[in-house]
């Protein structure tokens, strides 16, 4: 799982739960891939996203160094920014490690790089 | 004083004029000034409650009509006279002095070239199965009949029904349930005067219309009274049904879905035979009015009937079984089934979801994989559609043929089966497990939803709106959906789908059913609910079905065949709801959120794209 995928993973769809986000991420092993670097792409695709998780996940895998906590108005500018904001998004693959719902403390395991967000039909 | 006679001259013309421009804009007729066998009334038609019959009445005091074209919820309509002598006393004798018009109001005519097309609906066929056999009884017979219906012990007056008189012999129709009690039979049978009648039907229909009925309804109806469109239940009686028309002429309606609409006229002691078609397809009614337009005995045009009082038999024969016709539309027994297959289903549709949908994918996974490389070309395209930097989220990607195909934005797939998601996860996508029901993501969050052959796996309405009212929920302002399900029909437009081009044999079509499988351990599987199996390569039978996936290998919860070259082929069931024309759409519709801005078939599929409000 990147962190791309993981800033939209919410456990909204359990019974009860509010809000569901974001959830707790705990890493047992990732794995670092190279892509390619777009920073029209990331610059685009920022505004999309919910910028205190990013944040939060980039202290999590310790890439948080230049991260601002808040994303300024010229971050378009700052090539190097949008450098580590790819970094973090799309190279860094959790592949064993789980997701923990804020609210309930449900686990959703990650094996082999999938995270399973299924739910039993008792907890929906 | 002015000249009160010459101001309400010039009030009439502009009046005239207004409605002669509306007449030529919206109905494209061209008004003259000459005399034309064609008249228009400008200002009166169905839209302001006038009716046929009353301008028939009205018109043919001054000369001869061919036909009234009157179109559905408009303002004015149309004569077509007899020739030009008989249009231009009409005409004289109407134009600014009947009172047709809304509240009474005068009605303006015109000359006009020529009448739009409008099919003189007496010229149309009769309904398949239909047959009037005329003078069916003699006058003598007639009377004969109606006295004996009059003599039976129970006063036919005092039994009033809303809008007409009725009494029953042999069975008491009962109208609560519009089915009869076969278990309870009334003390009065069919009056012995009528036994006569079969011998003579013998003679003059096939067989299988000569039935012997042992159930008959008698109508009285006066002048003003009728019978709403109707068709008689199928599972109580057998096809055909027979209609004696006594005392006076009348027009029954026959009505097909919503374009069909056939007037009959059953004179008086004819018998109207209802068969096959007919009988199981149609509705009949009789409209309340008093006075019914016909065809002219002589010259071909129309002519009004006055109703008098007309007593009908209707006989029928008790089915005491479903019905077995080929006409689901109006078919009681078909609707029951229906609703009790829809009912099991609902009762187990997360279990048949997970035994005949998620687990096989996990089995098949990689051998479904192999088939599945080419993307469908309208799929891609939808997908390239999006800006750069764009979320677009792949519901059911099973083995993520569609999650690498625009490079500039982000593709994120979910899928059920584990087996297709490490297929995928071997090709870097980006993916995560869940069911479609529940969408684990955020809301408004995501520029683009697919879901390409997903939705036709769930077993209930209600599954496939939520996972649809999902993805509506994910979406951002503005996002963009494509779904795409598997069509029952996969011949729409003459083109056969792709399915069926590769049916090497082009077989004839068939679903076989389930226990008449030759691998008995099929039924196993089907334990859940009873649904045919489908054959592959042929057109669909039902709408909720299994259909076969075939695999050369082995391994457990399957059907192990030995094939003919010794190998062992196993065969899985997936369970499909495959959809009707229209139903995809029609449940995007439920949802408020969405827009749906296309639907469209493709390669055997119904495809809809919406938008998010
Ligand atoms: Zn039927």
């Amino acid at each position: 799982m990147k962190l791309i995928t993981y800033n939209f993973l919410t456990s909204k769809c359990i019974r009860g739960v509010k809000v569901g986000y974001p959830l707790k991420l705990k890493i047992v092993q990732k794995e670092v891939v190279q892509t390619d670097f777009n920073p029209e792409f990331i610059t685009r695709l920022l505004p999309r996203l919910d910028y205190p998780t990013v944040h939060m996940a980039a202290e999590l895998v310790d890439c948080a160094e230049g991260v601002p906590k808040e994303l300024g108005e010229n971050y378009a500018a700052d090539q190097d920014l949008l450098q580590k904001l790819h970094h973090i998004l799309l190279e860094i693959d959790i592949i064993e490690g789980q997701l923990e719902c804020p609210e309930t403390g449900r686990i959703f395991p990650i094996t082999q790089g999938i995270p399973n967000m299924l739910l039993n039909e008792d907890e929906v | 004083m002015i000249d009160s006679g010459k101001n309400k001259n010039s009030k009439i013309q502009r009046k005239h004029k207004r409605c002669q421009a509306i007449l030529s804009r919206d109905a494209n007729v061209e008004c003259v000034s000459h005399p034309t066998k064609f008249i228009a009334i400008c200002n009166a038609g169905l839209s302001t409650g006038l009716q046929k019959e009353t301008i028939l009445e009205e018109a043919l005091k001054y000369g001869r009509v061919i036909d009234i074209v009157m179109l559905p919820n408009k303002s004015y309509c149309f004569i077509n006279c007899y020739n030009e002598d008989d249009a231009k006393n009409i005409f004289d004798n109407m134009h600014g002095h009947a009172k047709l018009g809304q509240n009474e109001t005068i009605i303006y005519l015109s000359y006009i070239k020529e009448i739009p097309e409008a099919p003189n609906q007496y010229n149309q066929d009769l309904p398949e199965g239909l047959i009037i056999i005329n003078d069916f009884v003699s006058a003598d017979e007639e009377r004969i009949l109606l006295e004996a219906i009059r003599m039976s012990e129970e006063p036919l007056e005092n039994n009033l029904l809303k809008h007409r008189r009725v009494k029953h012999f042999g069975y008491e129709f009962l109208y609560g349930i519009n089915n009869v009690d076969p278990e309870k039979p009334l003390e009065e049978n069919i009056p012995v005067e009528c036994d006569a009648l079969w011998k003579r039907l013998e003679d003059k229909v096939p067989d299988r219309l000569a039935l012997v009925p042992d159930q008959l309804t008698v109508n009285i109806y006066e002048p003003g009274q009728g019978i709403p469109p109707h068709v008689d239940t199928h599972s109580a009686f057998l096809d055909p049904i027979y209609s004696l028309s006594l005392e006076s002429d009348i027009v029954m309606e026959f009505r097909r879905s919503n374009n069909n609409h056939v007037p009959v006229v059953l004179p008086r002691r004819s018998l109207l035979i209802m068969s096959g078609e007919s009988r199981y397809a149609w509705t009949h009614g009789i409209t309340p009015r008093h006075m019914d337009v016909i065809p002219s005995k002589e010259g071909g045009g129309l002519t009004i009937h006055h109703r008098t009082r007309r007593t009908s038999f209707t006989f029928r024969k008790l089915r005491r079984n479903r019905c077995d016709c080929a006409y689901p539309e109006l078919c009681d027994t078909y609707a029951a089934e229906q609703k009790s297959n829809e009912d099991k289903l609902a009762s187990v549709a997360a279990k048949l979801e997970e035994e005949n949908v998620h687990k096989v994918y996990d089995e098949i996974a990689n051998h479904f994989s192999e088939t599945r490389y080419k993307p469908w070309p309208k799929v891609e395209n939808f997908i390239k559609s999006f800006e750069c930097g764009s979320v677009v989220m792949d519901v059911g990607c099973g083995n993520g043929k569609y999650l690498s195909v625009n490079p500039n934005i982000i593709e994120i797939g979910c899928d059920r089966s584990e087996g297709l998601l490490q297929v995928c996860s071997q090709r870097k996508c980006h993916v995560f497990q869940c069911n479609c029901l529940n969408l684990p993501f955020r809301d408004n969050s995501v520029n683009g939803c697919i879901s390409i052959a997903v939705i036709h796996h769930l077993a209930t309405e209600a599954r496939r709106l939520q996972a649809i009212a999902e993805m509506a929920r994910v979406l951002v302002s503005n996002g963009r959906c494509l779904i795409y399900v598997w069509a029952k029909n996969q011949e729409f437009n003459c083109e056969k789908s792709s399915y069926l081009h590769r049916n090497r044999n082009n077989r004839m079509q068939n679903t076989k059913s389930v226990s008449n499988e030759n691998t008995q351990s099929l039924s196993s599987k089907s334990e859940l609910v009873d649904l045919p199996v489908h054959m592959n390569r042929t057109q669909f039978q039902e709408q909720d079905v299994f259909v076969p996936w075939k695999l050369k290998s082995s391994g457990p919860k399957s059907i192990e065949t030995t094939t003919e070259d010794g190998g062992v082929k196993k065969e899985f069931l997936r369970y499909y709801h495959v959809f009707e024309e229209g139903e995809l759409a029609q449940l995007c519709a439920r949802i408020e959120s969405i827009e749906v801005e296309c639907a469209y078939y493709d390669q055997g599929n119904w495809c809809v794209i919406f938008r998010k409000k």
